[in-house]
C-alpha cells in the first residue's frame, strides 16, 4: 500500500510517500503565495522523483494550516494528531511524551500518555511571538542571512544582554534600539533565542507531563541556538529526529494508511 | 422613601457621543448579515425562526412600555417587568463595538464590557427610551460600569455577597431588592405591585418550562435543533420582546422538536459548553464547533439554556418570600465565577456530562475575563481527574484567530476518536 502525506505549512509544504511503513519518497518547498498550487506541483514532483505514477497512491492525508485548501486530498487531519504519529514512528524505541513543534506561524507543545496517546496540547495565541518566523524576521532587520543569524547567537550564547520583548514588532525595536547603542548583532541574535527558548519551555512545562524524551520537530529544530537555548531551559537535553520538518507529512501518510486499514480506533 | 444616592454625583462628566457613530452601526450591521447568512446554511430550522432573528435585529425601540436595562443574568428581570416595563438585556455580542470601547475605556477590560458600553452609547434612541440600567456588583467590569454609565442614565448597582451563602446573605439580598424596587417606584413613577410580581414570576416559571423541555429533548436528538438556532431563540427573550409572545412562538418549536424524525443515528460528538457568556451576534464559536461536526448537547453559560435553568420556587406568597425565591434563583444558584467559590459550575458541568452522555466539555475562554481564566486551573484538574475530555477554547470578539481556534478544537475532536 502507498499512501502520501502533505503537510501545507503557513511557510513551507513537506510530501512524504510511505510504502509498507517505509518512506519511498519526500519532498518540501516554500509555501508561496499560491500554497494549494504549489502543493500540487510539489506532489507531482515527488511521485515523478520517487518514480511513482499518481494511480499508485492508494490515499492521500492532507494536514497543517492549509489542509482545506487542496481539492485532491482523501483525508484531512490537524498537525497536532500527525506530529503525535508521525513522532511514534521515526523513534520507534524510546516513548516520546513531549512533542515541541515550531513551525513558520505556530509553536505547538504536545503531551502524550504512557499509552502513547495525545494527552493534552497547547498552542501559541493568535500571534508570531514563539515562531520561526519571528526569528526570520529579527535576522533580516540586522541585516544578516537567517544561517549567519543562527551562528552569531551560537557565539555569543552567553551573552548577558536580555530581550525583554517575544512581541514580533516590539522586538524588532528593541533589537534597533540595542543596535543604536552599540551592542553586537551577535549578542541581540542570541537574547533573541533565549527570550523564544523561555517561551517555549514555559509552554512545556504548562502542558506536558514531563520534559523528558522530549522531542524537538518542524523548522525551528533546525536552528542549533534554539535548540541549544531550549535545552538550557528544560534542563534536559532535547532528542531531533533526522529531518525534523518532514514529521507532521511522516505522520499524515501513515494515518492514512491507518485509515485504509482501518486501524484507527475510530467507531 | 429614601433617595438612593450610589454614585458620588460630584465629578459627574458628560457621557461622550460616538463620532463616527454610522461607521460603528455599519460595521455591526455586516456582523449580524454575515451570521444571518451562515445561519441560513443549518440543514433543520424552526419554521419560525425568522421571528425571533428580527427581534435581535431590532436597534429601534417603538414600545409604549417604559424599557429599562440590565446586565447579567443575575438581575431578576421579573422585577423589572413586574414595573410593567421592558427589561432589556444589554450584553452585547457585536464585536463591531468593542473597538469604540477601547477607544474611550481601555483596552484592557473584557469585550464584553467594552462592546456593551460602545453599543449603549452609540444608540442614540436606546439611550434616551432606556429610563435606567441594572447592573450587579459582580465582576470588576459590571462594578465599574454602573458608575460610569450613570453619567448618562440613573443607574442602579446591586450589591451581592461574595460568598454564595444563603444562610448569611439571604435576607441581605431581600434588602437590596427591596432598594431596587424603590429605585424603579422613582424610575417608573408607578408603586410596587405585589400581584404585578406573582404574574411575572409566572411567567418566567412558564420560560423555564419550556427552556427545560427544549433543551432536554434537543439533548436527546441535537439535530432537531442547532445549538446557534437554540442561543438565538433564548437570547430574543432577554431583547425587547413581549414575554407572552416568546413563549407562544417557543411552544411552536417545542412541538417541532417533538415531532423532529432523524433519517439516522447521530454520531457527531457530544459535547458541554461551559465559560463566558456567547452572546448573539457573536457565535463564532457556536459556528466552529458545529462546522468540525460536534454537537452542544448542554450548557451552563449565563447567555444559554443555563441562564433559565433554575425555576423561582415559591413558597408562599408574601412579598418578602417572592423577593427571596428570586435572589435563591439569580443569586444563590448563579454558576458565575465572581464569587469566592464555584462548585455549582463544575457539579452542573459534570451532572450534565453523565445525565446527556456527553463525550467531553468545550469551555469558552473570554479574553480578559480573568474570574473564568483562573476558575480554569481547577475545572482543567477536576475533569482530568475524572477522565472527562476538556478544551479551553481562548478567545475574543475578533475573528482574526477563526483558523487557529479550528486547529485545536479539530484536534480536540481528534483526541475523542483515540480515546473511545
Amino acid at each position: 500500500m502507498i499512501t502520501a502525506g502533505i503537510d501545507i505549512g503557513s511557510t513551507t509544504i513537506k510530501i512524504v510517500i510511505i510504502k509498507d511503513n517505509a518512506i519511498i519518497g519526500s519532498g518540501k518547498t516554500y509555501a508561496g503565495t499560491t500554497p494549494a498550487q504549489t502543493a500540487k506541483n510539489l506532489y507531482n514532483k515527488t511521485l515523478t522523483d520517487s518514480d511513482i505514477t499518481e494511480n499508485k497512491i492508494d490515499a492521500i492525508a492532507t494536514t497543517g494550516y492549509g489542509r482545506r485548501l487542496v481539492n485532491f486530498g482523501d483525508i484531512v487531519l490537524t498537525e497536532i494528531r500527525a506530529c503525535a504519529i508521525g513522532a511514534a514512528f521515526v523513534l520507534p524505541e524510546i516513548l516520546v511524551r513531549t512533542i515541541i513543534d515550531v513551525g513558520g506561524q505556530d509553536t505547538k507543545v504536545i503531551s502524550i500518555s504512557e499509552d502513547g496517546e495525545i494527552e493534552g496540547f497547547s498552542m501559541n495565541d493568535k500571534c508570531a511571538a514563539g515562531t520561526g518566523r519571528f526569528l526570520e524576521m529579527l535576522a533580516s532587520r540586522l541585516d544578516m542571512t537567517y544561517e549567519e543569524f543562527v551562528t552569531a547567537a551560537l557565539e555569543s550564547f552567553d551573552t548577558l544582554l536580555q530581550m525583554n520583548s517575544t512581541c514580533a514588532v516590539f522586538a524588532e525595536s528593541e533589537a534597533i534600539g540595542m543596535l543604536a547603542k552599540g551592542e553586537k548583532k551577535g549578542n541581540i541574535a542570541a537574547a533573541a533565542h533565549h527570550a523564544i527558548a523561555s517561551r517555549i519551555a514555559s509552554m512545556v512545562r504548562r502542558t506536558a507531563v514531563a520534559a523528558e524524551n522530549c522531542l524537538f520537530t518542524g523548522g525551528g529544530a533546525l536552528n542549533r541556538a534554539l535548540v541549544k537555548a531550549l535545552e538550557e531551559q528544560l534542563g534536559n537535553k532535547i532528542l531531533i529526529p533526522q529531518d525534523p520538518q518532514l514529521i507532521v507529512a511522516i505522520g499524515a501518510a501513515l494515518w492514512a494508511a491507518r485509515k485504509i486499514q482501518g486501524n484507527t480506533n475510530e467507531n | 422613601m429614601k433617595e438612593i444616592k450610589q454614585f458620588d454625583p460630584r465629578f459627574k462628566i458628560d457621557m461622550p457621543t460616538a463620532s463616527d457613530s454610522h461607521v460603528i452601526q455599519k460595521k455591526a450591521a455586516m456582523t449580524i448579515k454575515r451570521l444571518d447568512e451562515t445561519l441560513a446554511a443549518i440543514e433543520t430550522r424552526p419554521s419560525n425562526i425568522k421571528w425571533f432573528e428580527e427581534i435581535l435585529h431590532k436597534t429601534s425601540y417603538i414600545e409604549a412600555k417604559p424599557i429599562i436595562g440590565y446586565f447579567c443574568n443575575i438581575v431578576p428581570p421579573e422585577l423589572i417587568r413586574a414595573f410593567d416595563a421592558i427589561a432589556l438585556r444589554m450584553d452585547c455580542g457585536n464585536p463591531a463595538f468593542v473597538q469604540y470601547g477601547e477607544e474611550i475605556l481601555s483596552g484592557e477590560i473584557c469585550p464584553l464590557a467594552r462592546s456593551s458600553f460602545a453599543v449603549l452609547i452609540n444608540n442614540k434612541e436606546l439611550i434616551s427610551k432606556c429610563k435606567a440600567l441594572i447592573l450587579p456588583a459582580a465582576c470588576d467590569a459590571k462594578r465599574k460600569l454602573g458608575e460610569i454609565l450613570s453619567d448618562a442614565l440613573p443607574c442602579f448597582t446591586i450589591n451581592i455577597p461574595s460568598e454564595q451563602n444563603q444562610g448569611l446573605y439571604l435576607n441581605a439580598i431581600v434588602n437590596e431588592f427591596e432598594r431596587l424596587i424603590g429605585f424603579l417606584e422613582k424610575i417608573t413613577g408607578k408603586n410596587f405591585s405585589h400581584s404585578n410580581l406573582v404574574s411575572a414570576i409566572e411567567e418566567s416559571q412558564k420560560q423555564t418550562a419550556i427552556v427545560r423541555k427544549i433543551d432536554s429533548l434537543r439533548a436527546e436528538e441535537p439535530g432537531s435543533l442547532s445549538i446557534r438556532d437554540w442561543f438565538m431563540i433564548i437570547q430574543s427573550s432577554f431583547a425587547a420582546v413581549n414575554i407572552q409572545d416568546w413563549l407562544k412562538q417557543t411552544s411552536y418549536v417545542l412541538e417541532e422538536i417533538k415531532a423532529y424524525k432523524p433519517l439516522r443515528k447521530r454520531m457527531r460528538r457530544r459535547l458541554i459548553l461551559t465559560g463566558a457568556p456567547v452572546i448573539w451576534p457573536n457565535f463564532k464559536l457556536l459556528n466552529l464547533i458545529e462546522e468540525c461536526g460536534a454537537d452542544i448537547v448542554g450548557d451552563t453559560l449565563c447567555s444559554g439554556a443555563q441562564s433559565m435553568w433554575d425555576p423561582v420556587v415559591i413558597d408562599e406568597k408574601s412579598t418578602k418570600s417572592l423577593l427571596r425565591a428570586l435572589a435563591l434563583k439569580h443569586i444563590f444558584s448563579a454558576v458565575c465565577p465572581c464569587f469566592i467559590s464555584q462548585g455549582k459550575r463544575l457539579n452542573r458541568i459534570l451532572e450534565l456530562i453523565e445525565e446527556r452522555k456527553a463525550d467531553g466539555v468545550v469551555q469558552h475562554g473570554l479574553r480578559l475575563c480573568q474570574l473564568f481564566d483562573i476558575e480554569t486551573y481547577r475545572i482543567t484538574r477536576v475533569l482530568r481527574e475524572k477522565g472527562v475530555p476538556f478544551i479551553n477554547l481562548r478567545t475574543d470578539y475578533s475573528f482574526e484567530d477563526t483558523e487557529q481556534l479550528r486547529v485545536r478544537f479539530e484536534a480536540f475532536l481528534e483526541t475523542l476518536e483515540t480515546i473511545k
